[in-house]
């Protein structure tokens, strides 16, 4: 498992590093304006070649990369219907209160459970290292916390099961 | 080996920096409207001046070491040219801008004075460059704009040392040469390895970068004979249009960003990578050299981050997650928020700052987003951290 | 209600000055058909040279003068299909001489097809995790400058 694991996070890392070569764009379409080109697309030639890299066929992150902004959307681990449910609500529970994580976007990319949106004041501001961090640490921690959640989400129905069925073993 | 002179001049990003003829002065912008004039003090740069006309981000400035003006380029399409004079009521110098009619309706990017100081060129986003003159009629700059074949955004521009030839680099992959040759202010160019007749937007050259990369620095050579361009495909082109031979040295991290020759055999570049990599050649081929800076020196620390798995990442933070994956536990990751390099984040501009006496560079200045100006020598290559680097991949 | 659908219609691409896609990259001398022939007689050199367990030589001759641009997706299809076929018959001691053996370019093109090939949708259980271990090596060897070099060219596998 662990195994497989490393080398996708250290792929991700990797292109992340390499994709996060961000700088100060201003805008060629719009006169005095200064966005996102990777959500903007105004223009081709600042747009790069997304890329995809899959873990397998549950767990894929894509990374669309552009002179001033990256986009990251990552697909989580979602085995069963339990999963998937706890998923959404995670997702939707974080992607509300987007602003607070200053780098997530409050829409998934369609085809991805939760993207992130990096833009070249984002990489001015905050170490460019540790914003590699932070969204590799994301990526180990949702796995978790959602097998976690389910977990606990198992023993609470048994504990709710046993005292309710425990009134008809008397 | 002499250590580079660091001076953390901010905690914002330092946009683009420019010295005045003595040194003892600097223009900088730190990402902001305002151009700030620091004047050293001993070890200390203090904020003397503070030029704010601009309204949006200054993206670049170019202080004239003879003429003693500065002209600073903005976000706003706009740019000023700063001439010191005495207050009417104090009779202190003061700056004193300027409007350009720079005749541009996207970003101005990037700024340089001629060599002989007459002219400037402004690069734009409105795929355009910008020659502008002195009209003494009028008493004001009139700008002529440099417009096919440019495609996309104007990204950097170097003037050739006889004044009429502009290398300019872009967004749309490709590096220029241009003629910016203006009837009322130069002389007819001698001809050279780029041309002999240089009427306004001749184009003397069209290069692209090899893997498609955004141009984003030009520099011609001490001679003008040779042009070096540096692409976000992590790579750098020497071109030689007598040859014509074009040299391309794809290397191994980040894409550079601003290079300036040092010599006729040797370039300075430096970008994402966040530390100066000298590169040398001649006619027969080029390669890197080493980097200015000496990471090796960083002791016990610099062993251990050396050892990294996944190339020059940073391994103390790979260490850590490493540690959460395999073990589950998750380290005080306090200690890792430092890179080994001298500038912590994305140098934005390399300048020449001292020459030696046979006109060569003998040191240059970088500035970068983490908001440090810093002197570098230029003899002071080490190699080994280079090759320790390129060790440290190949494990 | 008024008609709004003007409102959608893309008026930058009237624009002369602007790039367009076809701009970007110097287009494929060669013609679709015969990209696709290559590619198919690459196939059978890879799969002789397979046989005689030379993984670079085999490397060497599917990622040479790649097919890229549009018109050619069969091509690039049984590319790829090459490619992934001579990664997964390659043992995982040997990737890092393999790599080593490449040129740059080699490098280069080898990168974006590990990309595509991880892009594809179906592939992912597959070959996931020997793409990944290939990705792993390649980074250590060439660099953060392949993958950049993989983002920013637009001739694309």
């Amino acid at each position: 498992m662990s195994n497989v694991l490393r080398p996708y996070l250290a792929a991700v890392r990797s292109t992340l590093t390499a994709a996060l070569t961000l700088e100060n764009f201003s805008s060629q379409v719009v006169e005095r304006h200064n966005k996102p080109e990777v959500e903007a697309r105004g223009s081709k030639e600042v747009l790069l070649n997304p890329l995809t890299i899959s873990r397998n066929e549950n767990e894929r992150v894509l990374i669309e990369p552009s002179v001033n902004s990256i986009r990251m959307s990552i697909k989580i681990k979602q085995a069963d219907e339990i999963e998937r449910i706890l998923c959404h609500k995670f997702t939707r529970f974080m992607m509300q209160r987007a602003e607070s994580f200053v780098v997530l976007r409050r829409k998934p990319v369609p085809g991805y459970d939760i993207s992130f949106l990096i833009t070249h004041v984002h990489a001015e501001t905050m170490l460019k290292h540790k914003i590699v961090d932070f969204i590799i640490q994301f990526m180990e921690e949702v796995d978790r916390e959602i097998s976690e959640m389910k977990l606990s989400l198992n023993a609470r129905a048994r504990i709710v099961a046993e005292s309710y069925l425990s009134a008809f073993n008397a | 080996m002499s250590a580079p002179e660091v001076y953390s001049i901010a905690k914002s990003p330092i946009s683009c920096h420019s010295f005045n003829a003595d040194r003892s002065q600097v223009a900088v912008s730190l990402n902001d409207n305002d151009v700030q004039i620091y004047d050293r003090r001993g070890k200390e740069w203090q904020v003397t001046e503070t030029l704010s006309e601009h309204d949006k981000t200054i993206t670049s400035i170019d202080w004239a070491p003879n003429s003693n003006r500065i002209v600073t380029a903005s976000q706003d399409r706009n740019a000023y040219v700063w001439q010191q004079s005495p207050d009417p009521q104090t009779g202190k110098m003061v700056w004193k801008p300027t409007l350009v009619l720079l005749r541009i309706n996207r970003a101005a990017t990037f700024v340089r004075w001629s060599p002989n100081e007459d002219k400037f060129a402004v690069a734009s986003g409105a795929r355009a460059i910008a020659v502008c003159s002195f009209d003494s009629e009028n008493n004001w700059w009139v700008a002529r704009l440099l417009k096919k074949p440019i495609r996309s955004t104007v990204l950097s521009v170097d003037w050739h040392p006889n004044n009429v030839l502009l290398a300019a680099g872009s967004a749309d992959m490709k590096a220029r040469v241009f003629s910016a040759y203006i009837k009322d202010v130069d002389k007819r160019p001698a001809a050279s390895v780029w041309g002999e007749k240089l009427p306004f937007n001749t184009i003397c050259g069209e290069y692209s970068s090899p893997a498609g990369g955004w141009v984003h620095a030009v520099g011609f050579s001490p001679s003008g004979d040779v042009l070096a361009f540096a692409g976000h495909d992590s790579s750098i082109t020497v071109v030689y249009p007598s040859g014509p031979a074009v040299y391309c040295i794809r290397i191994n991290t980040l894409p550079y960003v601003t290079l300036t020759w040092t010599a006729e055999d040797m370039i300075v570049a430096a970008g994402h990578d966040c530390q100066p990599i000298v590169f040398s050649g001649s006619e027969g081929g080029w390669a890197a050299v080493g980097s200015l800076d000496d990471t090796t020196t960083g002791g016990a620390k610099a062993g251990t981050a050396r050892s990294g798995p996944v190339g020059r990442l940073n391994s103390a933070a790979f260490n850590t997650f490493r540690n959460a994956d395999s073990r589950g536990h998750n380290a005080d990751t306090a200690g890792d928020t430092e890179l080994l390099t001298v500038h912590q984040n994305t140098i934005t501009s390399v300048r020449p700052y001292e020459y030696s006496s046979d006109g060569s560079v003998a040191r240059v200045s970088t500035s970068g987003v983490d908001g440090k100006l810093v002197v570098w020598n230029v003899s002071a290559v080490s190699t080994g951290g280079l090759a320790g680097r390129l060790g440290g991949m190949r494990i | 209600m008024a008609d709004t659908a003007f409102r959608k219609i893309d008026i930058d691409i009237y624009d002369e000055d602007v790039l367009l896609e076809t701009e970007l990259y110097d287009p494929d001398p060669r013609d679709p058909s015969q990209v696709l022939s290559d590619a198919k007689q690459k196939q059978g050199a890879v799969r002789s040279s397979l046989a005689k367990s030379d993984i670079p030589g085999a490397l060497d001759i599917a990622l040479d003068s790649a097919p890229y641009g549009p018109n050619v997706d069969e091509a690039k299809n049984l590319t790829l299909q090459t490619v992934v076929t001579i990664l997964n018959s390659t043992k995982s001691s040997d990737i890092s001489n393999v790599i080593k053996a490449l040129s740059q370019d080699a490098q280069d093109t080898l990168m974006k097809y590990i990309y595509k090939g991880m892009g594809m949708p179906g592939w992912g259980d597959v070959s996931g995790s020997v793409l990944l271990g290939w990705h792993e090596k390649l980074t250590e060897i060439a660099g953060t400058g392949c993958i950049v070099r993989a983002m920013t060219d637009r001739r694309s596998v």
